[in-house]
């Protein structure tokens, strides 16, 4: 009798010790299977690369769906609830609105141009997105002719779709729903190049795919 | 001399057990070196799994004026915390300059942020369970307010 309850306790002791063992192990495969099921996800890439002295190159990697989660519970300054006031003064008095409704009217393709001494914008529509154009320009004045010459001092692309904008602006009257254009983003299917900035000696790229790490 | 080969096995295994056990979520790592003269170097591991216990004996006082502290923040570490979960591997900012390298990333569910500027080394390394752990009991403490 005792023989027997020695050799259950023995088989309970090794059982136990083996699943204690096995814990981590265990533990470990659990997160890899996560991880796979997170392999669809959509990732928003920055990346900002200074060709100064410094040479510095910043990489940002998130996953749309944290951005999503996280950005409600940010509430500082202008964002709240996942929105951002804005304030007539931000957008140098453009009824951003008005604009947008301009655009969705117009046929592919058809930029609207606004040219001013400082800078040149562009804004069209082209297979279900918005393109935006914006150049800065330098004016060097030439000592021989006298007269100023132009140059670029900085470009920037914008290519969003169209259903991200219109998530964008379908909050209230002075509020950009950032959280409806990122869930917009997060349907969006394929990759997409949104931004390119080239600034004198610094670019900057964000875009959009399902790869976790930039190249 | 049979019983004190009992009792030394007994003692073996219950230390195995232990260390399986306080090991089993891995490890918080901090090293930081300054690499000059009179520089600090600090370098130091705890078990992952003794951080939430020892928050148990932390002085109600200092645990309430962290969570006070913390309070905007908290939130958004929970949130972070359990979403980071979901990407066990990945590498979510680098910077790489000439004399400043920067990298926060996770690595098998463990967050590393890893900081090199001019002389100075930083590197830390905690499970993500761990800051969830944690931060779940000062979210509790707040909620208990």
């Amino acid at each position: 009798m005792i023989d027997r309850i020695r050799k259950y306790v023995k088989t309970f002791s090794i059982t136990t010790a083996a699943v204690l063992f096995m814990t981590p192990f265990a533990a470990n495969a659990q997160t890899n299977s996560t991880a796979s099921s997170s392999g669809n996800d959509k990732w928003l890439h920055v990346r900002v690369v200074s060709s100064d002295n410094k040479g510095e190159t910043v990489r940002v990697n998130v996953p749309l769906e944290l951005a999503e989660k996280v950005l409600p519970a940010i509430n500082k300054d202008r964002l709240h609830n996942g929105k951002i006031t804005i304030d007539r003064h931000d957008v140098e008095g453009v009824d951003c609105r008005a604009l947008l409704d301009a655009i969705k009217t117009t046929k592919d393709g058809e930029f609207v141009t606004v040219q001013s001494h400082d800078s040149d914008v562009q804004v069209a529509k082209q297979n279900g997105y918005m393109l935006v154009h914006v150049t800065e320009k330098r004016w060097n004045e030439d000592k021989n002719s006298k007269e100023a010459k132009m140059t670029e001092k900085s470009r920037v692309e914008v290519k969003v779709p169209m259903k991200v904008v219109e998530a964008l602006f379908s909050a209230g009257k002075d509020e950009l729903d950032v959280v409806a254009a990122l869930r917009a983003l997060s349907a969006h299917a394929g990759d997409t190049e949104l931004v390119s900035v080239k600034d004198g000696n610094d670019t900057v790229r964000v875009w959009l795919d399902s790869k976790n790490s930039s190249d | 001399m049979m019983i004190l080969a009992k009792i030394a096995l007994g003692a073996v295994g219950t230390m195995a057990v232990a260390t399986v056990y306080t090991f089993r979520e891995g490890t918080i790592r901090v090293d930081v070196d300054e690499h000059r003269a009179g520089g600090s170097h600090v370098h130091f591991w705890v078990p992952a799994a003794a951080v939430p216990a020892a928050l148990h004996f932390v002085p109600d006082d200092k645990l309430q004026e962290a969570v006070d502290r913390s309070r905007d923040a908290l939130p958004i570490v929970q949130i972070v915390a359990e979403e980071l979960e979901k990407y066990p591997n990945a590498e979510f900012v680098t910077v790489d300059g000439q004399d400043e390298h920067v990298k926060v990333s996770v690595k098998n569910g463990k967050v590393y942020v890893d900081v090199l500027d001019h002389n100075d080394e930083v590197h830390v390394a905690m499970p993500v369970s761990t800051i969830k752990e944690v931060v779940e009991n000062m979210a509790d403490r707040k909620q208990a307010q």
